[in-house]
């Protein structure tokens, strides 16, 4: 099954090796954004079914971004992953305290991003 | 998976990392420049924080790209810089060393 997935990351590499495996190894529809802000608007505009969120970005950073989408009636609902390369087990704890689904890390498998997403989601 | 996927994966895999190779460069750049200065006298708070990100962002990305030894480097360079350390020869050189060894890294991928 064909699923509609939204990147947010500051970073043009990891975005788009991210958008290319999901898009090659899923066959998943991605949308894509450079910021927090221009990914509540994609998020909002086209209703994913997930977002994969990255952690660090300027401006409005992935904690914020993921407040402001569970804040918005309009993309609440939506399952968020984070995308961090933070390794650190109290960056972690503090991620995991957010509420998001799973925290993902960087360096990623292009080959496997798409199975791990799926098994956190249920998509298996 | 199959063979035919894996093959497409890996050649567009390829063509992004030529896309990209411009900004690995300057990454390490910045850890080169990092380096050599730190040799030279303690790092400005900004000159710190830049090589933090720097190293930050190629760990997150080398081994992405199947350069798993970059990103072990990277995370303890960017670890150092995530401090404020005092100068002193040994570290001086370890910085100067693994940023070598990154851009070598990189230059190897093809």
């Amino acid at each position: 099954m064909s699923h509609r997935i939204l990147i947010i990351d500051d970073e043009d590499d990891i975005r788009e090796v991210a958008a290319l495996s999901l898009e090659t190894v899923a066959n998943w529809q991605v949308y894509t954004a450079n910021s927090g802000s221009q990914g509540l608007a994609r998020a909002i505009e086209h209703q994913p079914d997930a977002i994969l969120l990255d952690v660090m970005m300027p401006g409005m950073d992935g904690p914020s971004t993921f407040r402001e989408l569970r804040k918005n009636p309009a993309t609440a609902h939506i399952p968020v992953l984070l995308l961090t390369a933070k390794v650190q087990s109290s960056d972690q704890r503090r991620f995991a305290d957010l509420g998001v689904e799973a925290i993902l890390f960087k360096p990623f498998d292009p080959l496997t991003l798409s199975t791990q997403i799926s098994d956190v989601l249920g998509w298996s | 998976m199959d063979p035919g996927t894996e093959n497409a994966l890996a050649a567009a895999l390829d063509r992004m990392w030529n896309q990209f190779l411009p900004q690995m460069h300057e990454r390490v750049q910045v850890l080169e420049a990092a380096a050599q200065a730190f040799a030279a006298g303690p790092l400005s708070l900004n000159q710190q924080q830049e090589a933090q990100a720097s190293a930050h962002k190629l760990a997150g990305t080398l081994g992405t790209f199947g350069l798993t030894r970059g990103t072990v480097l990277a995370r303890e360079l960017e670890l150092i810089y995530s401090q404020q350390n005092e100068p002193e020869d040994d570290l001086a050189e370890r910085l100067a060393s693994t940023a070598a060894e990154l851009r070598r890294l990189i230059d190897s991928r093809r």
